[in-house]
């Protein structure tokens, strides 16, 4: 109950932040000397100079001075002394919340380099899942928590949609390697050896990924399944500091894990879903873990190791850095594996300084890619990283990790960078030397693969616009363009084509108002539409509206062999 | 020695003594009232790392200032943290040296060297004063009490290199500010944040345990 001069919300807080405090909670609470040292280990420290609140010590205060005012002597006794301070109102949550969210990816960089080793980012966490407990958090955390809580994954995949993607990949398979039933992607098989548990990204956005992993699970003649339930090993828990969904997601996925008597449970490259299932998992959700997790960077580095697979690194020829996820590297010792993998399937690797567990954080962690209120902060804290990465003068930047695909892609975006981001699946599953008798099917034979479709480019930049095109010409189909809202209602009206390519971001009418009008168009509303966005933290908007979600996603910059399957796949082509 | 000198170097110091130390042992077992969070995950990492390697690192680190980038990139203010640190030690040492150990206090080596301790501690104070003032990061970080703290223990340097001569012809003015200075710091101590080095081994034991269990600490930097 409310007290009279304080809100119900602000009396949960305090109340709830007595039952969260553990000894190591508190020594970081009790621990910090104010010295400073941790100031310029921030990222958003160094990109906003002069602006002391995003300091560490600065935003472990917020919370600190709560601590101090309720629940240690000094505090409680001689608070102005101590800076020791209560929360009364809603609205200082709220300012609260635009801290610990906004101005913090828990990358754990500054908890490294304290000298009291006060660990910030887990204090940061906790006050996190107590401004949750009472609903108060940005609205893209409470979206994503909601889906996981009730759908069983942060992305709202439904279970047919994921279904149906293993089997798109798996006819991708079998029309790569002719003839061979071994290129099957194994559904809930009963005591396999391996059960891979992926990010729904890579179904949502990025289904390559689960086909190079099956072709190297097939080539290395691996008993595996993947788990029709329960197969999210993302983990939003990790970002909103609410440990009761952190247990119900890890719960989820390792009882489906024992259900079909799994041997070994391997992670796809995510540094947050790697730290939440193989870490964090196991404790929030009280549970002895009876088997063995592994990252799947480490189940291709011994497949390479043992034999069962055979790489040929000259295929990867272009010059390439690799990012250390903060939550691999600093969390989870995961940082030489990476480096020892990618020796062997590219030629050109370049270091990034600093880098393992001193590496900047992408600016995408903690949940940021999806807290669009704080895109500003986040792109512009990126720099730090931007900078980082065209020291190396790579063409390609690895990395293990969803969020950081998501994050770097943005911010060499936004800071005009000539460079890709790639993982290290997709690199081994190019240089993997395949058995003479599995053949690819020849370029060739790929021409006029959309013959006979009719498709409406919408981008307001020209140069995607001519590139779509001549890729969707050159297969064969007959293009139109739109450059922006407007144009692209009339055209869809006019030409009535089989498929859209829809930007989002658009001056005027953007592209979810777009999607909407089409999708409540009478004439228009069966077009498919396949969403391509530079900004994937647009795509919430998407799927907030009150309409049926659209057919495909793709995250920009796109390359013409995604760009053709993915249009075929929509088409029901593949 | 005056009857109020001999009290301030005795009787007061083993009250605030037993003072600080009764509150210590208050404030230990309230920290210790908090349940220590169980680690349920198998270990991640290097098998070269463990969690004793972890705590040892961890607590070592200190003392290695190429192992975390923050000291490492500022070798100045890692300097003036030993500087300021031993001048603790030798001013701490110099109140019961001077009532236990009179024969070394007397002795000229020992007043050179407690006064380059806590003379150069002073300096350092001044320049921790300045930052602290001067530097809107630390500014906007700093509590009443870290000025005061820092203060205290800035003047109490000065007094300490004054009282290390320990000469008593002149009067007592200086020795008996010493000595009263040491007691309201110790008394003081458990209350404010130089009671940092209290919580120093639990906080750096979690940590490190923590961060050996998967594979972080000892860190590994690469080339």
């Amino acid at each position: 109950m409310a007290t009279k001069d304080r809100s119900y919300k602000a009396e949960k807080v305090i109340e709830r932040l007595g039952k969260k405090l553990n000894r190591q909670v508190v020594g970081s609470l009790v621990g910090c000397v104010h010295c400073g040292m941790c100031t310029e280990a921030c990222h958003y420290v160094l990109a906003n100079p002069g602006d002391p609140t995003f300091a560490p010590a600065y935003k472990g205060d917020q919370l600190r001075k709560l601590f101090k005012r309720h629940y240690d002597w000094t505090g409680r006794v001689f608070p102005w002394w101590v800076k020791a301070k209560s929360v009364h109102t809603d609205e200082e949550l709220e300012e609260l919340k635009d801290i610990i969210f906004g101005k913090c990816t828990n990358c754990r960089r500054c908890s490294i380099n304290c000298p009291m080793g006060v660990d910030l980012a887990t204090f940061n966490r906790m006050a996190r899942g107590l401004l949750v407990s009472v609903g108060i958090m940005p609205e893209g955390v409470a979206v994503v928590s909601k889906d996981q809580w009730e759908i069983g994954n942060q992305m709202g995949v439904l279970k047919e949609d994921y279904l149906e993607t293993l089997e798109w990949m798996e006819e991708e398979l079998q029309s790569e390697f002719e003839d061979d039933p071994s290129m099957t992607i194994p559904v809930d098989k009963e005591d396999a050896d391996v059960v891979y548990s992926i990010n729904p990204r890579e179904v949502k956005y990025d289904p390559r990924t689960i086909a190079d992993a099956a072709k190297i699970f097939n080539l290395a003649g691996e008993n595996w399944t993947m788990p029709s339930e329960g197969w999210d090993m993302t983990n939003f828990g990790l970002f909103s500091g609410d440990d009761d969904l952190g247990g119900s997601v890890a719960r989820r996925l390792y009882e489906k894990v024992i259900d079909l008597r799994g041997k070994k449970l391997v992670i796809s490259e995510c540094g947050h879903g790697y730290r939440s299932t193989r870490c964090e998992g196991p404790n929030w959700g009280q549970m002895d873990v009876p088997f063995v997790m592994e990252s799947s960077v480490i189940t291709m580095l011994n497949y390479i190791k043992e034999g069962r697979i055979k790489v040929d690194k000259t295929v990867n020829n272009e010059s390439v850095t690799f990012h250390d996820s903060c939550n691999n590297a600093r969390s989870c010792g995961l940082f030489e594996e990476p480096r020892e993998l990618l020796n062997l399937v590219v030629t050109d690797f370049r270091e990034m300084y600093p880098n393992r567990s001193e590496n900047y954080c992408c600016t995408g962690g903690g949940g940021a890619m999806s807290m669009s209120e704080y895109t500003p902060h986040r792109l512009k804290s990126g720099k730090v990283k931007a900078e980082q990465l065209k020291a190396t003068g790579a063409k390609y930047v690895v990395t293990s990790c969803h969020n950081c695909v998501d994050g770097l892609t943005d911010l060499i975006r936004h800071y005009k960078l000539d460079m890709k981001v790639t993982q290290l699946v997709n690199l081994v599953s190019e240089a993997l030397v395949l058995p003479e008798k599995k053949v690819t099917i020849p370029e060739a034979a790929e021409a006029g693969l959309l013959a006979g479709k009719k498709i409406l480019v919408v981008d307001d930049e020209p140069d995607i616009r001519i590139f779509f095109t001549s890729v969707f010409e050159d297969n064969g189909a007959t293009v139109f363009e739109a450059a922006d809202g407007d144009e692209a209602i009339e055209m869809a009206r006019k030409e009535k084509p089989d498929l859209i390519t829809l930007d989002l971001n658009m001056p005027g009418k953007d592209g979810g108002q777009v999607f909407e009008f089409l999708r409540k168009d009478d004439e228009l509303s069966e077009v498919p539409v396949c969403i391509v966005t530079g900004r994937p933290e647009l795509r919430r908007l998407i799927y907030d509206r009150p309409v049926r979600p659209p057919e495909g996603y793709l995250d920009k910059p796109v390359d013409e062999e995604t760009l053709i399957r993915n249009s075929r796949k929509i088409l029901e082509l593949a | 020695m005056s009857e109020s000198l001999h009290f301030a170097e005795h009787t007061l110091q083993e009250m605030a003594l037993v003072f600080m130390g009764i509150v210590y042992i208050l404030r230990v077992r309230w920290f210790l009232s908090f349940k220590a969070g169980k680690e349920r995950q198998a270990a991640t990492g290097s098998s070269n790392t463990t969690p004793k390697k972890g705590i040892l690192y961890s607590w070592v680190n200190i003392a290695m200032p190429w192992a975390m980038e923050s000291t490492r990139s500022k070798p100045f203010m890692y300097i003036q943290f030993i500087i300021f640190h031993l001048g603790v030690v030798a001013a701490i040492g110099h109140s019961f040296i001077v009532p236990y150990a009179k024969g070394l206090a007397a002795s000229a080596n020992y007043v050179l060297i407690l006064q380059i301790f806590t003379g150069a501690a002073f300096l350092v104070g001044v320049l921790r004063l300045i930052r602290r003032f001067g530097d809107k990061y630390m500014r906007a970080i700093s509590t009443p009490d870290d000025y005061f703290s820092l203060i205290l223990l800035t003047v109490w340097f000065f007094c300490a290199f004054l009282a290390a001569p320990h000469n008593l012809v002149d009067g007592e003015t200086v020795e008996l500010t010493f000595f009263w200075m040491t007691a309201f710091f110790l008394i003081y101590v458990p209350f404010s944040k130089i009671s940092h080095y209290l919580y120093y081994p639990f906080t750096r034991f979690y940590f490190g345990k923590s961060m050996g269990h998967r594979g972080v600490y000892p860190m590994q930097r690469g080339k």
